[in-house]
């Protein structure tokens, strides 16, 4: 019996390719099982003295200075659940660019009611000195970020960039820059948010928790105040700057 | 016999690829005296990893705009150093340190000149990166070249996976890998005992090289001619770039940089950090001045007197550190 040649490679033209077939790619059904756990959806809103805050518009800083501020991108790590000497690990590093305002964060959590909040403010040191070229697309930590100092294999953990002027009256768009990105492993910083009687999360569930960033304060503490005119630019550099400027970032963070 | 064959096309990679050839490991050849370097487990040295990434150092299309390559400040001709004080980067930029050489970077324990990097691998992503340099992501960088047929075969025969950020990083730093120095007349008077290979003057400056009173191989030493350490020679009082002191925040280091070789050192003019200095004549001066005093200067920095004669002989010794032969190893 002749075979005719179109239906011979019909026939084996699937083998060939099931020769190659990885047996990774052979779906198994998973079996459904109930959530053991909640979602944590962390939002948070950027604020200028308890009101709305806008990238690109012009505030009155504590000196008296006009500030545009243009840039604010930060990192989150080590965040944890508190309640009592009891902690859960929620998320191990996360990335914020306020660009468009707001930004939320949807973060598995274990079920229970929490009174705190523990966070790292910046990468922590495990993480930041890593091989980043391992973290892969859509990640906290990718490199398609642009936070990533390659002269220092670290990653910037703060970014806050913008314009100021000193003329307290003036009209025009302020022009002197300002640029303060903190970074290195001196600069990570960890603290508590109090959460007062409690967060709950609930298996399955979504519990949100909106934190407000009082950009105002970046420039100052109640101990301190940082001076644009002479305190406007770190890169790696001006640790002492770089250590002000975190302090006063992680006590802007507080719950609404 | 039929059903076999078409079974066993449909599974290789690329029938026209000898491919035991590529996954061999590359044949480097260690000068007389060169120290086997080591390589990373996740990295070996083979001649598809190397082929790819000399491909990859010559590629300008790692840049944002496809206009500069690792090659554009790294001439292989100049012992992969510039000729200018500062490198021209992307549109025309000045980058902020001059282009040291890359030879023996292999046995360098850190890089860039201040040491702010641990391993080649990592220091590749800092140029790609870099606004003044390409300015660009390595993921777009990776995303340009990918589909390259040329590349996405030897990137998976050398890492067994398509081109990506991981394969350029893994690649470009095993081709840096080979580019070993070792092939001068000096080496050969040195490692081989070859008594005619330098000439009585440049022995002479070898001997003042080597002199406790002039003291150079008390971090130009071993076969880099470079402990790879950190000094301040005095260059500054004040340093616009404050070296080693940017990575690790001490105020002591402030002002340090890493010793750099002086393999090749006849050809990879301007010197110094900044490239400040552009003789070898004004470099010998500047250490037999003893440096400026910084804070921070090394306390093997002294005075020295040489002669006219003397002088014309250490140079002399320093021109015998010339390779050769190219330091680049693959055809």
């Amino acid at each position: 019996m002749r075979i005719p040649c179109r239906t011979l490679l019909a026939l084996l033209l699937p083998l060939a390719f099931l020769g190659c077939r990885n047996d990774d790619d052979v779906v198994e059904p998973t079996p459904t099982t109930p959530a053991s756990t909640g979602t944590l959806r962390i939002v948070v809103v950027p604020k200028w003295e308890g009101g709305p805050f806008a990238m690109n518009t012009v505030y009155t800083n504590v000196s008296d200075y006009r500030v545009k501020v243009e840039a604010i991108k930060f990192y989150l790590g080590n965040v944890r659940l508190l309640t009592g000497t009891t902690s859960s690990d929620v998320k191990d590093v996360d990335y914020f660019d306020l660009h468009n305002g707001a930004v939320s964060k949807d973060w598995t959590a274990e079920p229970g009611t929490w009174t705190g909040l523990h966070i790292g403010f910046g990468v922590p040191q495990a993480l930041n000195d890593a091989d980043p070229i391992v973290y892969p697309p859509g990640h906290p930590l990718d490199l398609a970020n642009a936070t990533y100092w390659g002269w220092a294999q670290a990653y910037r953990f703060f970014q806050f960039d913008g314009r100021y002027d000193m003329d307290a009256g003036g009209t025009a768009a302020p022009a002197l820059p300002f640029s303060m990105h903190t970074g290195l492993n001196a600069c990570y910083t960890e603290f508590d948010l109090d959460l007062g009687t409690g967060v709950t999360i609930t298996a399955g569930n979504t519990t949100t928790l909106t934190i407000d960033l009082a950009v105002d304060r970046f420039f100052y503490t109640a101990a301190d105040t940082l001076d644009l005119a002479t305190e406007n630019q770190t890169h790696g550099t001006n640790l002492p700057l770089a250590l002000e400027l975190t302090n006063n970032a992680i006590h802007s963070f507080s719950v609404e | 016999m039929l059903l076999c064959g078409l079974l066993l096309v449909g599974c290789r990679k690329d029938p026209a690829l000898p491919v035991a050839e590529f996954d061999a490991p590359f044949p480097l050849q260690l000068p007389p005296g060169a120290p086997m370097p080591e390589f990373p487990e996740d990295n070996p040295l083979t001649i598809a990893s190397v082929e790819l990434g000399k491909a990859l150092f010559f590629d300008p299309r790692l840049s944002r705009n496809g206009t500069v390559s690792c090659r554009s400040c790294h001439h292989p001709d100049r012992a992969f150093s510039d000729t200018v004080a500062l490198s021209v980067g992307i549109d025309q930029q000045l980058g902020q340190r001059n282009s040291p050489s890359l030879a023996n970077l292999a046995y360098h324990p850190s890089f860039f000149r201040d040491g702010g990097v641990s391993t080649l691998e990592r220091q590749v992503i800092a140029p790609v990166q870099d606004p003044l340099e390409m300015d660009h992501s390595i993921q777009r960088a990776a995303a340009a070249v990918s589909g390259d047929m040329h590349y996405e075969r030897l990137s998976q025969l050398a890492y067994g996976m398509p081109m990506d950020a991981y394969v350029i990083t893994r690649a470009i730093a095993s081709y840096e890998r080979t580019l070993i120095s070792g092939w001068s007349r000096f080496d050969r008077y040195f490692y081989q005992a070859d008594a005619a290979a330098m000439t009585e003057s440049e022995v002479r400056g070898w001997e003042l090289f080597t002199s406790s009173e002039l003291n150079c191989t008390a971090c130009h030493t071993g076969f880099d001619l470079s402990d790879h350490s950190f000094q301040n020679i005095g260059q500054y009082l004040e340093y616009a770039d404050t070296g080693r002191e940017r990575i690790t925040q001490g105020p002591a280091d402030i002002g340090k940089f890493k010793v750099p070789t002086l393999r090749n050192i006849a050809l990879t003019a301007p010197y110094m950090h900044d490239g400040a200095i552009t003789t070898l004549d004004g470099v010998i001066d500047h250490f037999a001045g003893g440096g400026l005093p910084h804070p921070n200067r090394s306390p093997l920095m002294t005075n020295f007197a040489l002669s006219v004669d003397q002088k014309a002989e250490l140079i002399a010794f320093l021109n015998a550190l010339t390779d050769e032969r190219s330091i680049d190893q693959v055809p």
